[in-house]
């Protein structure tokens, strides 16, 4: 076997960058719109909202029981049948990959963040609400200004555990043709048969980036520990 | 319309709360039957009883925290009928202290008075924030305005809760056992507190059983008993001379 030899690794650099570059883009907006969603579907179960609550249950049991590979195919192939009835003359509207997999990732992850924020108003102190209520504070400010700030606080390792996950499942855009990090180190590895460096270089990069994040909330919280319980 | 102006025709000695054959059901158990009761403007009413008789829930009826099931409640002039703009009306006027605080973890002292004026009473920041600093000093805390509750003692905290209610400039305040959760060196910093604002004039409606509290401000004692009022009378006599039995066997058992 060669010795190792990470120079290949310094030419195909520009490749894994723009790989690199989509698996953040996918993962930023799965997120913002995985959370505002996720929260919303939240709110909607949490106020037991009689039809669309069973609804919004039942959307989010689907999205948690079924492989997110799956539901990328089935978007793949199904929103542009979707699109085409909506727009009236029936004719599918194809989206591209690149678009399947942004609303498939947000949709997808919104029922898992739904799930975090569920549980997290669940511990919410009942002691809470009633102070809001004494205070004459409306719905809307009650749970903008006092419920949801204190769930996405006590959340947060939990909503970070989940975005990492998300970050590692970029890389299942492959069946849309779509190049990711770990796809762009694999094509470029099946080309010049660096396997080791490639993939040992991408792990790298994989270990850097979600302890970095792990970083991140470790600091935040310790703000938050010092502000309040 | 009839209301306000009834309201308004009834001047200062009026009663800001009255409660009209009051009845709260929880699924089968009767919390509150057949409950009376008047409060004219700055008067202070001592509200006791043994645990389970109904007091937080009565108070709580007051603010509709707790929906009563019949009878009639009506506060500033505003009958609580289920309209959340009646609901809200009065919760505006009225402040409430809980036995746990309940103040909001993630906001600073100063913050967590200043939320409600500004959501509320639409106040700007600037003013939310000088009538904030203006009432935790006179709670003797704005030294701790930028501090977070976790990091302040109990009876700091209830006298932050103080605060936090007054900045909405109610009409009546609202206590249930503000310091029954609190060490017993924490006790009288906060019933302090409750006597200078009973000095200043304002109306409460106070749960405690603290008797030296109830001696010194109290115009009325009321005695509850398994969800209702038994007795009724100024602090001397009831403490003195209860009239009932039930009274008579409750201060036997927290003179000890
Ligand atoms: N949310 C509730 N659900 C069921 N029962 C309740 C509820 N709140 C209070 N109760 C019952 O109503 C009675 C009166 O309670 P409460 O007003 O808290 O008494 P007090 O404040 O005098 O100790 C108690 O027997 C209590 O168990
Ligand atoms: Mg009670």
């Amino acid at each position: 076997m060669n010795s190792l030899d990470f120079s290949i690794v310094v030419q195909a650099w520009p490749y894994l960058w723009s790989g690199l570059l989509f698996s953040l883009a996918l993962t930023a907006v799965a997120f913002v719109v995985g959370l505002v969603l996720g929260t919303c579907l939240a709110l909607v179960q949490h106020f037991e909202l009689p039809v669309i609550g069973r609804l919004v249950r039942g959307y989010v049991a689907l999205m948690r029981s079924i492989p997110l590979i799956l539901v990328l195919f089935w978007f793949f192939f199904l929103v542009p049948i979707v699109l085409g009835h909506l727009s009236g003359n029936g004719r599918p509207v194809p989206i591209g990959a690149t678009w399947t997999a942004f609303i498939t990732f947000g949709l997808f992850e919104a029922a898992y963040y739904s799930e975090i924020i569920r549980v997290g108003l669940r511990a919410v102190n009942r002691g809470q609400f009633e102070a809001c209520q004494a205070l004459a504070l409306s719905t809307f400010d009650t749970y903008r200004s006092v419920i949801l700030p204190q769930v996405l606080r006590v959340a947060s390792p939990i909503i970070l555990s989940q975005t990492i996950i998300l970050f590692q499942d970029t890389s299942l855009v492959y069946v849309l043709s779509l190049t990711d990090l770990l796809g762009a180190a694999s094509k470029l590895a099946q080309l010049n048969g660096r396997l080791v460096e490639m993939y040992l270089v991408i792990a790298v990069v994989y270990l850097a980036i979600s302890s970095a994040a792990s970083q991140c909330v470790a600091s935040l919280r310790k703000r938050y520990a010092i502000a309040g319980r | 319309m009839l209301q306000l102006a009834a309201g308004n025709k009834m001047g200062p000695s009026a009663s800001i709360v009255t409660v009209e054959n009051l009845e709260k059901r929880f699924g089968h158990f009767t919390a509150l039957s057949d409950v009376n009761l008047t409060v004219a403007a700055g008067e202070k009413i001592v509200l006791c009883g043994p645990s389970g008789s109904g007091k937080s829930t009565l108070i709580r009826c007051i603010n509709h925290i707790e929906k009563h099931d019949a009878g009639r409640i009506v506060v500033d002039g505003v009958e609580l009928t289920g309209r959340m703009e009646d609901i809200n009306g009065v919760r505006r006027e009225v402040g409430m202290v809980f036995q746990s605080f309940n103040l909001f973890p993630h906001l600073s002292v100063v913050e967590n008075c200043m939320l409600a004026p500004m959501k509320v009473r639409g106040l700007s920041r600037a003013e939310a924030h000088e009538r904030a600093i203006g009432l935790l000093r006179k709670v003797r805390i704005h030294d701790q305005a930028n501090k977070y509750p976790g990091q302040l003692s109990g009876g700091q905290q209830q006298r932050v809760a103080i605060a936090r209610a007054l900045c909405m400039q109610p009409k009546i305040m609202l206590f249930d056992e503000p310091t029954s959760a609190l060490d017993p060196e924490m006790v009288k910093e906060v019933l302090d507190t409750m006597v200078e604002l009973a000095k200043d004039g304002m109306t409460m409606v106070c749960v405690t059983h603290e008797m030296g509290f109830a001696r010194e401000i109290a115009d009325r004692v009321v005695f509850m008993d398994r969800g209702c009022i038994v007795e009724e009378a100024d602090p001397e006599t009831f403490f003195r001379a209860p009239r009932t039995e039930r009274a008579r066997d409750f201060l036997g058992q927290i003179i000890h």
